[in-house]
């Protein structure tokens, strides 16, 4: 079912490409130009995901012909829990340039190790040492400008 | 002699030497535990070697990407869990020797045939790469085209599984190289009005994204599981070693040199060396009814290969800028940070730095000896290292690592969407492996293809006319007819031969 619906997914992601594809100019002295490789590789998707679908189709048949207790459970929850680390990264993205990287990743180390079972204490240990320990060796020592934070430098202001 | 004297002057001074130890222990770490690949962390390591010279910067990577393939072992033998998918051939024979309370040994055995495998591939690497680079000299357009199109070909007919998802998991790759400036016209394809995707999307956002944000996800679908170890080991590390290598001294040859064979195939990796590797090794052996029972012999073979083929990969990634396997795809990368841009001519170039790049893997791959013994002697703290504790610690690494590529927020939006991406398909058995030579090959692919064009005046005919490019295109033309040449031999096989009638006198 899944390899059904992927195989479609890659379809209309091909048909896109091409689409997308005709819009690019082509150079004058060629009949081809950037348009070319483009349309080669969504026409490679469509192909491919065609091919994918039409072999599923007989496993299709059978799972909606059979009992509807014949066809597993799909693991919703599992799913959810696994699309966790997304979040966070989105959540980091969003708000990085406002809390600052290091109260992010920690934030998002301790959520993360909580979800799994991890104790409390330990989980704010880790996620605090890291947290500082990664932002100190990037910032610091790599001299990458990681976000520090409006909150914090607007409150250190304030309170200086 | 000038040269070879600076390149080992690179390598033996107190910054690199401390960065190839450290970088063994990381390995060593991420390698052990079940579910991190060497890939993922080799793609980790990344971020932090652009802030190093060359030399550091490459030895962190062998001696990473070695370490991690042998201490995958480590939680096969006591666990039954591969650490890395390079060790699940062997993994089998290894628990049952544990479980008979030889894990020790089984272990020093390991470490011993990936060091030979390891030296091996790097003597291939030595003397076979220079040969090649004066060959690759003469290389145009047309033959890089046809290259590419080798490596892109072979990533889909040698990967495990099905061969459409194969496909169309190097068209994903192959997509990704297309987004940002057209080489020859200039126009912008597929940046949705992103300056950043202008220049093109960066190797490692995408291979973080798919090799360690995949992962996490992964750990975090399944279910929780607590770990021990439920065999003891007393016996001796390194005792044995030597006998069980002197018995098995032709399987070690044989799967060397198969591993640096199959490392050097693009798409092909140290896992597909040791799986080929142990079949070779079963059906060549005397005592074949002892394979699956703990049989020293199990190992061997696939041991050496799964490291000499980490090795191998690096000869067409530096001859021909071909990355034979997925962390050499992230070594093309960085060699182009660095300046040595791979393909024939960094033989050429003097400095030493070739030398240097040379001594660093007969470094690395001594350097597992000592480190490694540690690591077997202390085997349960890697094992048991709660992945609950480390997974979010890894997430922190990978968004840091991918914004300190180009200090790009943009960089984090692209490792997340390749991240969900590569889930979505990882989880249906897509392989990955044909979508990071896509990204990598697919620039090499279309700019030789139209170079070539523009030369022949749109004649494809061109592609033919030399020596070399024809062989090479026929090469491609049989690596795509051959699975159904081989269904067509078995068929032939499989039907019934008329029986000779004896002939009446």
């Amino acid at each position: 079912m899944r390899d059904f619906l992927l195989g479609l997914a890659f379809m209309i992601g091909g048909g896109v490409v091409i689409a997308v594809a005709q819009t690019y100019p082509t150079m004058p002295a060629l009949q081809f130009g950037p348009s070319l490789f483009p349309s080669l590789i969504g026409g490679g998707m469509v192909i491919g995901g065609l091919v994918l679908a039409l072999t599923r189709v007989g496993q299709l048949k059978n799972a909606f012909a059979g009992p509807r207790s014949q066809v597993a459970s799909y693991d919703y929850r599992g799913l959810l829990i696994s699309l966790l680390p997304c979040a966070l990264v989105v959540f980091y993205i969003l708000a990085s340039e406002f809390l600052g990287a290091a109260l992010c990743m920690a934030a998002s180390m301790l959520v993360l190790m909580l979800i799994r079972g991890a104790r409390l204490w330990l989980s704010l240990l880790v996620s605090i040492i890291v947290a500082a320990a990664i932002y100190v060796l990037f910032s610091r020592y790599l001299l990458i400008p990681l976000p520090e934070g409006t909150l914090f430098s607007q409150t250190l202001t304030f309170a200086w | 002699m000038d040269d070879f004297l600076q390149g080992l002057a690179m390598v033996f001074n107190l910054q690199t030497m401390l960065v190839i130890v450290a970088a063994a222990v990381f390995g060593l770490f991420v390698g052990a535990i079940p579910g991190l690949t060497a890939t993922m962390a080799v793609a980790l390591l990344v971020p932090i070697t652009f802030y190093m010279d060359a030399t550091p910067a490459i030895a962190a990577i062998v001696a990473t990407s070695a370490m991690a393939i042998f201490a995958g072992d480590i939680p096969g033998t006591y666990l039954n869990i591969p650490g890395t998918p390079a060790s699940a051939a062997y993994v089998g024979e290894s628990y049952r020797l544990a479980q008979k309370g030889r894990a020790r040994e089984t272990l020093g055995t390991n470490l011993v045939c990936s060091v030979i495998g390891g030296l091996f591939g790097t003597m291939v690497l030595v003397f076979v790469s220079p040969s090649l680079a004066e060959m690759a000299l003469n290389f145009s357009s047309f033959e890089y085209f046809w290259l590419a199109l080798l490596g892109l070909s072979s990533s889909i007919f040698i990967a495990i599984g099905s061969r459409v998802k194969a496909f169309l998991s190097l068209t994903v790759g192959l997509l990704l190289s297309t987004v940002g400036l057209d080489m020859m016209s200039g126009a912008p394809r597929f940046t949705f009005g992103v300056p950043d995707l202008m220049a093109g999307i960066n190797f490692i956002p995408v291979m973080i994204g798919m090799f360690a944000l995949n992962e996490i996800m992964m750990f975090y679908g399944s279910r929780v599981e607590e770990r021990h170890v439920p065999v003891t080991a007393k016996d001796s590390v390194f005792l044995k070693a030597p006998g069980h290598i002197k018995t098995y001294w032709r399987n070690v040859l044989r799967g060397s040199s198969l591993g640096t064979l199959i490392g050097a195939l693009p798409g092909a990796g140290a896992d597909i060396a040791a799986w080929i590797a142990y079949a070779l090794g079963k059906s060549r052996s005397r005592e074949k009814e002892k394979y699956g029972t703990g049989h020293i012999e199990g190992i061997v073979d696939a041991s050496s290969a799964n490291n000499s083929g980490i090795s191998g990969a690096w000869v067409p990634a530096l001859v021909f800028g071909i990355p034979g396997d997925t962390i050499t795809a992230i070594v093309i990368g960085v060699l182009y940070m660095k300046g040595m841009n791979p393909g024939p001519t960094i033989f050429m170039n003097g400095g030493g730095q070739v030398y240097a790049l040379f001594t660093v893997f007969f470094v690395a791959n001594l350097i597992m000896l000592p480190i490694g013994y540690l690591a077997i002697r202390a085997s349960k703290v890697f094992i048991l290292t709660p992945r609950k504790i480390l997974m979010p610690v890894i997430l922190s690494f990978c968004i840091v690592g991918a914004f300190a590529i180009n200090n790009s927020i943009t960089d984090i939006w692209i490792m997340l969407i390749i991240g969900l991406v590569a889930f979505v398909l990882a989880r249906n058995d897509f392989p990955m492996a044909p979508a990071i030579l896509g990204l990598v090959l697919g620039s090499t692919l279309e700019n030789s293809f139209m170079s070539s064009m523009l030369k022949s005046n749109g004649d494809l005919l061109a592609f033919f006319e030399r020596p070399i490019s024809a062989a090479l295109g026929a090469m491609v033309i049989l690596i795509w007819l051959l699975p159904s040449l081989i269904r067509l031999f078995r068929r032939w096989r499989s039907t019934p031969q008329p029986s000779h009638k004896p002939r009446s006198s």
